[in-house]
């Protein structure tokens, strides 16, 4: 199972939590099964019981099509597409999806209408469909309130668009990356304190060959912090391999600048020499 | 780092993993010097950064790297110029991309797991070997260890050995020195094991 489907599954136990989606009000008798079997899955699958995991979802996919039959609603569709997700039933999950929204969500269920689309982008991407599925990652961008969400449609969206560019023709490409570093900016103003969004603008920025950009980002990125420990560890990477293509286009002034401006970041960080960041092997 | 404590915390982690998992011998290395490395760096993180391995690769962004970044990857590092030769002065982009997207969590990012789970080969420079095995050894790895998860002793085991080595002052050796000895360790406690 991907990284990114295990991390809708974790946001989607936060919305039952938060939406009070065990509720009795809320619930009719399959839809409450559903939820049930959906959750007791979900346990399942964190312990690695994999085969009771599968027979709950099973269930749960049962008990959420049988909703949808006698009353279907946004939330029926939105677990038995969860359901199918974590069966791996991808079209019939793009279905269920499709159908979720298109039903709409209540005021305040925000959030869920939100991890819908996030599941729709998510198996049309499983399923290969490339375009669409960028189509909807990009429509959370610009739409999601709900953090976790946007980080997650940001970084599925940037890899996308570079697998994109990467085969595409010069021109072509360049566009493609001056729209995905459009993005990058528009996610910075929203919240300049996501580090995160910062490595993506300094990848990007690296395949427009800007390096003194790219520096810059990843700077910012390494000070503000990083959510992986590997993540930190390429951002350095990314920092050396500017500072040696910087060495290499720079003139003998902006370079002496630009050297003396980087001794002062490796004291801040405990660098003692310019290409190894201190983890690195001796 | 007190060498003694380390000693005996390994002995003790090598004998747990030993009642629980004799037949996956080579998981000890690879486990022990993640929660080693990641233990100590962000010790709050153990479960996250020790555990998470299976979703592996982190960044999603190492197979969309630009040429240039990838070129520079093989140029700086002597014994990747000598081995991808052809492909470096042919600027074959392709076979070089494939190659990195295995080496570089290795030579770039040094992750402590899969470090270890290519020691040999990592120790005789045999880079075209982990580009061969990578995707099958990586594979087996993640499967070996979901089925172990569900043990819970499997998962304190891991705990404790996160939890002491973060209060150890193993953080003023380098990862490498540090995986070096404790490579030596596990081969030793492993062999008492099986005696």
């Amino acid at each position: 199972m991907s990284k990114k489907l295990r991390l809708l599954f974790s946001l989607f136990r936060i919305v039952i939590f938060v939406m009070g989606f065990f509720s009795v009000q809320a619930c009719v008798s399959h839809l409450k099964e559903a939820k049930f079997f959906y959750a007791q899955g979900e346990e399942f699958a964190r312990a690695y019981q994999t085969q009771e995991a599968v027979a709950s979802f099973k269930r749960a996919l049962q008990e959420a099509g049988r909703e949808t039959e006698s009353n279907p609603s946004a939330q029926a569709y939105m677990l038995k597409g969860l359901a199918q997700l974590n069966l791996e039933m991808w079209e019939e999950a793009k279905q269920s999806f499709l159908l979720a929204h298109s039903f709409g969500f209540d005021k305040g269920e925000e959030w869920a209408s939100q991890l819908t689309l996030f599941g729709l982008a998510t198996t049309l991407q499983e399923m290969g469909l490339a375009e669409p599925a960028a189509r909807v990652f990009k429509s959370l961008l610009d739409k999601s309130k709900f953090d976790p969400v946007t980080r997650l449609a940001a970084q599925s969206y940037m890899k996308l668009g570079l697998d994109k560019a990467l085969q595409s023709e010069r021109q072509e490409k360049e566009k493609q990356l001056r729209d995905l570093l459009k993005t990058a900016d528009k996610l910075i103003v929203r919240n300049f304190s996501c580090g995160f969004c910062h490595y993506l603008q300094s990848q990007v920025f690296s395949h427009l060959s800007e390096f003194g950009h790219s520096f810059e980002s990843a700077v910012i990125a390494k000070e503000i912090g990083l959510p992986t420990e590997q993540i930190g560890r390429d951002n350095d990477n990314q920092i050396v391999f500017c500072y040696q293509k910087l060495k290499e286009t720079l003139d003998s002034v902006q370079w002496s600048d630009f050297e003396s401006l980087y001794q002062e970041w490796m004291a801040r960080w405990g660098w003692e020499d310019p290409k190894r960041p201190p983890w690195k092997k001796r | 780092m007190d060498k003694k404590s380390v000693d005996s915390l390994v002995k003790r982690v090598v004998s747990v993993f030993a009642e629980i998992f004799p037949q996956h011998q080579y998981l000890y290395f690879p486990l022990i010097s993640a929660a080693l490395v990641w233990g100590i760096r962000r010790p709050d993180a153990w479960r996250e950064q020790i555990l998470s391995w299976e979703i592996w690769p982190d960044p999603e962004f190492i197979p969309t790297k630009p040429d240039a970044f990838i070129l520079a990857f093989f140029e700086n590092d002597p014994d990747l110029v000598k081995i991808y030769r052809s492909e470096i002065k042919k600027k074959d982009l392709d076979a070089l991309r494939e190659a990195f997207i295995r080496l570089y969590p290795l030579l770039g990012l040094e992750d402590p797991f899969l470090s270890a789970l290519f020691t040999t080969e990592l120790e005789t420079k045999k880079y075209r070997d982990i580009v061969r095995a990578f995707d099958a050894r990586v594979d087996q790895a993640r499967a070996d260890i979901a089925a172990l998860k569900s043990r819970p002793k499997f998962l304190e085991a891991l705990k404790t050995l996160a939890e002491e080595l973060s209060a150890l002052s193993a953080a003023l050796l380098s990862q490498s020195d540090v995986q070096r000895s404790l490579e030596k360790l596990i081969k030793i406690q492993i062999k008492e094991t099986d005696v």
